[in-house]
């Protein structure tokens, strides 16, 4: 009898066992992580078109947008809608920046294949202690269905992000970078947007012939390796790490560069040694979003960058000690 | 600096300088550092006169690419793409000057603070909300090395395959772009989309 019901038992634990993980498999598709998956598969393999704005520091600016993807080789056009008319042609590496009113065109070449859209949490990002990610409600953007995720930072050393997810797609139709009073500091939404259409030609070639414009190349970056190194901050802030290591040679610098890249996973900081230059530059600098910090220490001199907080870069920089 | 010189600056900065002249002039801004400060400085104040924004950076576009000219031989160098195919290329003396920068300038050099405490370290960019015209400065608040730091950081950070968007918005943001003031109708929207959509505090 005993030996009857044991295959019961066992089939019924594994109907129950499987109801709990079809559960869970349904949850977790709807979990705001299973979200940013599939987000940063979207940026990378969607085909897009529209109009983009984007707000930062009071000020409002309109850009076309395109890029499509043809047997891997990624093209893509950004034109300002305001100003001289800049427009940047991507055709898979190389990227051409087209100055209509200099009559000039400057080349250079990426390595990555990031793309205007991709900045934010990839699928290799990890929320630790330092960041909670939520589903915030549904609502629209540009047309379209879409679901809000908040991804909120703890303290006040990383930014925090609200991300409009198209509901279809999973592709960011709206982006806030986040500083830690609530306020947003930069948004780039989409007033409108064609997903995964066919793009015509003439929306990703140039606007401009540029058959009289003088051209210009970028000198390939400078070769790095990576290295070890005796350097290291004592006062990170919680969650970051060293993620990479390099030399680097600098046009501004007879001697190579340590670069030492931290992370929390999201938000990134480099540190930059070098020899110490009278001219130097010293203290907290801000370009946008992004802050610096620079300071003497004994023969080096030391430079913290990140789309951190001005606080964030002054403490890990002004926290680096050679071992 | 003579007078006909100062007056093709200022031909040179409204736009009405022909390009032939426009050309030597550019020449002449690469081999000449106070040429560079002057033609920026006539940025600055047509832009003052006029009531705009000065954008810093704006005025990197003309030394940097008047850096770019120089007097070496040209060499042809064969891009990956057709449009650049049996182009000459000149290499850009200047690392800034980088097409990568000058696309996020299309995204415009926004608030650019000085160093040495000009901005406490506790402070953090211009809120999206702010109704206070920011304090743009000049470029030359941020040094060549301090650009190309950024520059190198926009890069590696992106080759991690994190914040591509962000690093990229900040190193193509290190050129040099004049942007006009936004329509109020425009902000007036985004503003109050921003405001209805706030998420609970923090805990």
């Amino acid at each position: 009898m005993f030996a009857l019901r044991r295959p019961l038992l066992v089939r019924h634990t594994l109907v129950v066992v499987g109801l709990l993980a079809a559960q869970a498999a349904a949850a977790d598709s709807h979990s705001p992580e299973s979200w940013l998956q599939r987000m940063s598969v979207a940026v990378q393999s969607t085909s897009y078109s529209g109009t983009v704005i984007r707000v930062q520091g009071g000020k409002t600016e309109a850009l076309k947008v395109a890029r499509e993807i043809q047997d891997g080789v990624v093209r893509e056009k950004i034109a300002a809608q305001e100003g001289n008319g800049l427009e940047i042609i991507r055709v898979g590496n190389e990227v051409h920046c087209i100055l209509p009113d200099r009559k000039s065109v400057l080349v250079e070449e990426w390595e990555d294949q990031s793309t205007l859209f991709s900045t934010l949490p990839s699928s290799e990002i990890r929320f630790g202690n330092e960041y909670d990610v939520a589903i915030v409600r549904e609502g629209r953007v540009a047309g379209r269905d879409a679901v809000l995720i908040a991804v909120r930072s703890h303290d006040r050393y990383r930014y925090g992000q609200r991300i409009w997810l198209d509901v279809e797609t999973a592709f960011p139709l709206q982006t806030q970078l986040i500083a830690d009073d609530g306020s947003a500091i930069e948004q780039v939404k989409f007033a409108d947007i064609s997903l995964n259409e066919k793009i015509q030609a003439s929306a990703l070639a140039p606007s401009y012939s540029t058959e009289n414009f003088r051209w210009f190349n970028q000198p390939a970056r400078h070769a790095n390796r990576t290295i070890e190194t005796e350097w290291s901050s004592d006062s990170l802030p919680q969650g970051f790490r060293a993620i990479a290591t390099h030399e680097e040679k600098m046009a501004e610098s007879e001697e190579p560069v340590i670069h030492i890249l931290y992370s929390d996973g999201l938000a990134n900081v480099s540190v930059f040694i070098a020899a110490a230059d009278d001219n130097e530059m010293r203290g907290v600098s801000q370009v946008g979003v992004s802050s610096s910090f620079s300071l003497a220490s004994g023969d080096r001199h030391i430079t913290a960058v990140g789309e951190v907080p001005p606080i964030t870069v002054e403490q890990i920089a002004t926290g680096m000690r050679r071992r | 600096m003579n007078d006909a010189i100062r007056m093709q600056i200022s031909a040179f900065v409204d736009g009405e300088l022909p390009d032939n002249e426009a050309d030597l002039l550019l020449r002449r801004m690469g081999q000449d550092a106070g040429l560079r400060r002057s033609v920026a400085e006539y940025l600055a104040i047509g832009r003052a006169m006029r009531g705009e924004a000065c954008w810093a950076g704006v005025d990197g576009i003309h030394e940097r690419v008047a850096d770019a000219i120089d007097d070496k031989p040209i060499e042809p160098q064969l891009a990956s793409e057709p449009d650049v195919r049996r182009r000459s290329l000149r290499p850009l003396a200047s690392v800034a000057a980088a097409a990568a920068v000058a696309m996020l300038a299309i995204f415009g050099l926004q608030q650019m603070t000085g160093v040495d405490g000009v901005d406490s370290p506790g402070s953090v960019a211009t809120p999206l909300q702010a109704t206070v015209e920011p304090d743009y400065t000049v470029p030359q608040g941020i040094s060549e090395q301090l650009r190309e730091y950024y520059r190198v950081h926009g890069a590696t950070a992106t080759e991690t395959g994190a914040n591509g968007m962000l690093t990229r918005f900040v190193s193509l943001r290190l050129s040099e772009e004049q942007l006009p003031l936004p329509a109020e109708d425009d902000a007036e929207t985004v503003e109050q989309d921003i405001d209805s959509s706030t998420p609970p505090r923090q805990p």
